[in-house]
């Protein structure tokens, strides 16, 4: 009996891990019988172009909830890099460009970080001031105005990052991929990337253990910088344009996907793989509603019910947890055994 | 051992200028005086004009009215430290389209109604924050989006008139009077709601028992439930207050705007955390005041103030705003910690 | 155990991907393609659209009576000042001297029945009622019609653009989120094949090239002309401050460029107080309004707003509060509020701008390139400015 249920509780924290997939799978099923024109090599590519962006900035965004932080300005960041990176290109190429968009990225991680860290300021406040400190920047620097590249060269680029490899591969989703494998083997494998679970779930045992929190804490802010203005500057370039808004509806779509992937508001638990796998699953939904003729209200709905529902189970799987705590199975069984 | 010995090993006394006591006393509403003698300042050396009248003093107290309401709901949020209630937007928004559909049958039915819907959406809240402890911030989250999901179904995104749909011209104009009431032709409504709000509230926070027991909730949840706060409730009732304020605030929108539409009150979530968190209340719950958030909610405007007065354009205002939010925060922070008063 | 599970089933997706690659490549076309018999019918219902009226009982499909006057184009508009009405003309004129490039033949069949995708700019009451008027033109006419819409979202509109694409129709209707990017746009859905007109917003001067025409209000002209209106009614002197649009879009620049370089030559002597964008929030607008109060006193005579409802409402109200009713403020039309507030005396006039009619205009736009009509680069709506005296004959509101 007791056996039995140990048992089940390993399938449930085993289903907890793999909601996500069973989520995706659902969704890709009920979408390809269901919305015309869905399951076809030019949409499937289309969604995996719309996911690259967010899930680049989800990679960043998921270590940030790992060590127990939020980052609200991730959305300011990538229209701050693709601004850079396009509004330096005529005066220095993209060579150079690019990469002065990407530190700059990682220097605005790194203010927040060491706000975050150092002069101890919750994170929400830094990045809520960061968020519109930084817009206010963003406008005053552009004088309102769009950035658009169109020369040739800035044309080629663009259309090189969006041709078809082979279906639902472009360049950009190769870049996306190769960062999300990356990070994903990174957090997992090496002691570096494991030590940031540490200081999100338990600084005490971090502490003990020697490892500095405050480090942890501004390189994942700085992490989160650099991956936001990867995933700005690359949108940008295929867009050959960067509009003053780019960014703004990202914070919400990473952050819930983010959540629903599994990775935990309180710090210490999550992936990036299945943050990726989360945004595929929602990108796919929305196409997928689109498709099927319903109006954005129906999308704005789900992605509520969703979030709802992830947080829900989370909060009931807490729960159970909490019932389990202080119990000793060796002495329930001796009990058992005894009566 | 003597006195005098005592006090020099003493490690845990803390030193303290004069001039620091009187910052932390002074909290937030030094800062609000710095900037007043800022204005005061300019308004010398002739850069601005009209600063130090009343009409002006006014206008700013006038301009963060409905931003103050809804911040002073939600402030009981953020001292039962649970962050901040982003269902507001469109609480304000439901409340106020509901209000507007149900005109047709009267005045006081549009606001009953309003004000049930708005209590209907703060227990929802109550229920799953306090009772199943999901993390407030991403849940009134997902209950927003429901909500402009539900707006926009509903209405099938189309606004709707006060004019258009009330019963009567009389009714009409008791709606649209909730925002443009004046009293002497210079106070308005809104701001005559805020000084009620302000004092009723103030007092519900620190001379009451419920506001007792709402701060120890937020300082230490453990030893609020083990000392035999009912934790449930109090949390719960700081996001019914909340919702009550939005609808307050939902109203007094919808009544501006003179149309109910599912985008009214879009931003005052952020717009209220940084006046709470300005007026000294920090996220992690159990400090602060009222009368901070009212401080709070006036800096806003005295920023504003200036900032239009001295003729800076619209986007520097934002990028200004953000810096002085962190950093105002960050001095607060810090004169916590200089004085020995644990993390923030 | 789990980790060759997962792989497992990582695989498994990633063949069912690749599955997609051989399952259904291509898309369905658009609906077989209608017999020439079809033209006379489909030119028979003109009159019928003709007939059509908006909510508000106007006629719903108006074409601006005269064409606009077109000034020469100056040799390098950027060099002039920005107070210079010739320096806004890349813009103001966008697509007056266009090089169509590539652009596909009319199939010359007629209307009936042919798939036409609408994508808009976001989600809004005005959208809605826009989207309205196309699909009453859109239903005369037998056609397959949608419409999406991209909730703001320059990702998410690029997106719908690939799905449209997708989808084969025999015509695009788009109004570009943003001025810059519609070049990309437009070259991306030209390189497809698929006819495009584009609407509502002007798109920047490149982006003609790709598309077969645009439609939609001559925002620009407009205020031209209202910016007479406003300094004749201040005789020619004063100060003026203007509440300005979102910025980087063409009613931005529309709105006050527009009329603040055409005062610049018509009436010299008013002076520019201040611009400021609050969005398009009453309480902001009232208290920048206000401020401005505060600040310039009684040297503020005149008041541009780039919006008629939430912005017109702010300022009336910091107008009224302040005892300053004696403002002189006009705005882009035409909303509700805006509308009772020329009634009511406190907006001086404002624009007319149908939404019904500029979603109608663009589909019988794409209805008269079915009939093998040509058609000039740029259709504009007809100017109109409300004032109290003919504000009635524009209710019911359209939105």
């Amino acid at each position: 009996m007791m056996l039995n249920k140990l048992n089940r509780n390993e399938i449930l924290s085993m289903g907890d891990k793999f909601r996500i997939y069973v989520l995706l799978v659902v969704v890709f099923i009920t979408m390809t019988i269901f919305a015309p024109h869905f399951f076809n090599a030019w949409n499937l590519t289309s969604i995996m172009k719309t996911v690259s962006m967010n899930a680049t900035v989800a990679i960043g965004f998921t270590i940030i909830l790992i060590v127990g932080q939020l980052d609200l300005s991730v959305g300011t960041i990538i229209t701050f890099a693709a601004v850079i990176g396009l509004g330096l290109k005529g005066a220095v190429g993209y060579g150079l460009s690019v990469p002065l968009a990407i530190v700059a990225g990682g220097l605005i991680g790194l203010i927040n970080g060491v706000l975050v860290a150092k002069v101890k300021i919750n994170s929400f406040i830094v990045t809520l001031g960061m968020l519109t400190a930084l817009q206010g920047a963003i406008y005053t620097i552009t004088g309102g105005n769009t950035i658009a590249v169109t020369d040739h060269q800035a044309f080629a680029i663009s259309d090189w990052l969006q041709h078809q490899i082979i279906p639902m591969v472009t360049p950009r989703v190769i870049i996306t991929l190769v960062l999300v494998i990356g990070s994903s083997v990174f957090l997992r494998k090496t002691r570096i990337g494991r030590n940031f679970f540490m200081v999100g779930g338990n600084s005490q045992t971090a502490w003990l253990a020697g490892v500095d929190s405050d480090s942890y804490t501004i390189v994942a802010f700085v992490i989160s910088g650099v991956m936001a203005a990867i995933g700005g500057i690359l949108f940008a370039m295929e867009s050959a344009a960067a509009t003053l808004n780019l960014g703004t509806n990202s914070l919400m779509y990473v952050l819930s996907a983010t959540i629903i992937g599994g990775t935990s508001m309180a710090g210490g638990k999550g992936g990036v793989f299945r943050s990726f796998i989360a945004i595929v699953t929602l990108t796919m939904l929305y196409n997928g509603i689109v498709l099927l003729g319903l109006g954005n209200e129906v999308q704005i709905f789900i992605s509520g019910i969703i979030l709802a529902s992830v947080i829900l189970y989370e909060a009931y799987v807490e729960f159970k947890h909490e019932k389990l705590v202080g119990q000793r199975p060796e002495l329930l069984k001796e009990l058992e055994a005894a009566q | 051992m003597s006195d005098e010995l005592v006090k020099k090993t003493d490690t845990r006394s803390v030193t303290q200028n004069k001039f620091k006591r009187i910052v932390n006393v002074a909290g937030i509403y030094g800062v609000v005086v710095l900037f007043v003698i800022l204005g005061v300042v300019l308004q010398a050396l002739g850069i601005i004009n009209n600063f130090l009248t009343a009409t002006n003093m006014l206008n700013i107290v006038d301009a963060v009215s409905m931003l103050g309401i809804v911040a002073l709901g939600m402030a009981f949020i953020t001292y039962s430290g649970h962050f901040a209630d982003l269902s507001v937007p469109t609480t304000m928004a439901l409340t106020g389209i509901v209000a507007v559909q149900m005109l047709q049958f009267g005045f006081f039915v549009a606001i009953l109604s309003a004000v049930i819907v708005g209590i209907v959406i703060g227990l929802i809240n109550a229920f799953a924050i306090g009772k199943l402890k999901v993390n407030p911030i991403i849940w009134t989250l997902a209950l927003n989006y429901m909500t402009l999901g539900v707006i926009r179904v509903v209405w099938a995104n189309k606004q709707i008139y006060p004019d258009m749909i009330s019963s009567s011209e009389h009714a009409t104009k008791l709606f649209d009077n909730i925002y443009r009431l004046r009293f002497f032709n210079k106070i308005a409504l809104p701001m005559i709601m805020l000084l009620i709000l302000v004092v009723f509230f103030h007092f519900l926070m620190s001379k009451t028992r419920y506001g007792i027991q709402l701060k120890m909730t937020g300082a230490a949840l453990k030893a609020a439930k083990f000392s035999g706060i009912n934790v449930e409730w109090m949390i719960g009732s700081a996001f019914v207050l909340s919702a009550l304020t939005a609808t307050l605030g939902g109203l007094t929108v919808t009544s501006l705007s003179r149309v109910g539409a599912w985008y009214n009150g879009a931003g005052y979530d952020f717009k209220a955390v940084t006046a709470i968190v300005i007026g000294g209340m920090t996220l992690a719950g159990g400090r602060g005041s009222i009368i901070g958030v009212l401080g709070g909610v006036l800096i806003i405007g005295l920023m504003n103030n200036l900032m239009t007065l001295l003729g800076v354009g619209t986007f520097s205002q934002d990028m200004i705003r953000g810096i002085i939010f962190i950093v105002v925060v960050g001095l607060n922070a810090k004169s916590l910690r200089s004085m020995g008063r644990d993390d923030a | 155990m789990k980790k060759t599970f997962s792989l497992l089933f990582v695989l498994v997706l990633a063949l069912a991907f690749t599955g997609a690659v051989f399952a259904n490549g291509g898309s369905e076309g658009s609906a077989e393609s209608a017999d020439s018999g079809n033209l006379e019918a489909s030119l028979a219902l003109d009159s019928a659209v003709a007939a059509l009226t908006a909510a508000d009982g106007q006629p719903l499909i108006k074409v601006s009576g005269t064409s606009r006057v077109v000034p020469a184009r100056p040799a390098d508009p950027e060099a002039l000042s920005e107070d210079d009405p010739l320096h806004w003309w890349d813009m103001e004129f966008a697509g007056e001297n266009s090089v169509k490039k590539n652009i596909p033949e009319s199939p010359k069949d007629g209307a009936i029945g042919k798939k036409v995708i609408m994508i808009v700019h976001g989600d809004h009451p005005w959208t809605t009622a826009c989207i309205n008027g196309a699909t009453k033109v859109a239903d005369v006419y037998d056609m397959d019609f949608k419409a999406l819409s991209p909730n703001w979202d320059l990702a998410v509109q690029n997106q719908m653009i690939d799905q449209a694409i997708n989808e084969h129709p025999d015509l695009l209707l788009l109004i570009p989120l943003d001025a810059k990017t519609a070049p990309q746009q437009a070259r991306k859905i030209n390189q497809a094949g698929v006819p495009l007109i584009m609407f509502n917003t002007l798109p920047e001067a490149a982006a003609m090239d790709y598309c077969i025409a645009w439609t939609g209000p001559d925002d620009f002209g407009q205020f031209r002309k209202l910016s007479h209106l406003w300094a004749d009614k201040l005789g020619k002197t004063g100060g003026v401050a203007y509440v300005q649009h979102a910025p980087g879009g063409s009613p931005y620049f529309a709105r006050y460029w527009g009329p603040r370089s055409e005062l610049a030559v018509y009436a010299p002597d008013i002076k520019v107080l201040d611009a400021q964008a609050p969005g398009f929030e009453a309480d902001k607008t009232q208290q920048l309004v206000s401020d401005w109060l505060t600040r310039f006193g009684d040297e503020l005579t005149g008041i541009c707003a780039a919006d008629d409802s939430a912005q017109a409402l702010g300022i009336t109200e910091a107008l009224k509060k302040a005892g300053r009713e004696d403002v002189v403020v006009i705005a882009a039309g035409n909303s509700k509020q805006g509308m009772d507030l020329v009634k009511e005396g406190k907006l001086f006039a404002i624009t007319y701008q149908t939404a019904e009619g500029d979603g109608a205009l663009a589909v019988k736009t794409a209805a008269d390139w079915f009939n093998g009509v040509d058609l000039p680069p740029v259709r504009n709506l007809p100017q109109h400015m409300i004032t109290a005296d003919d504000v009635e004959d524009f209710y019911p509101p359209q939105w």
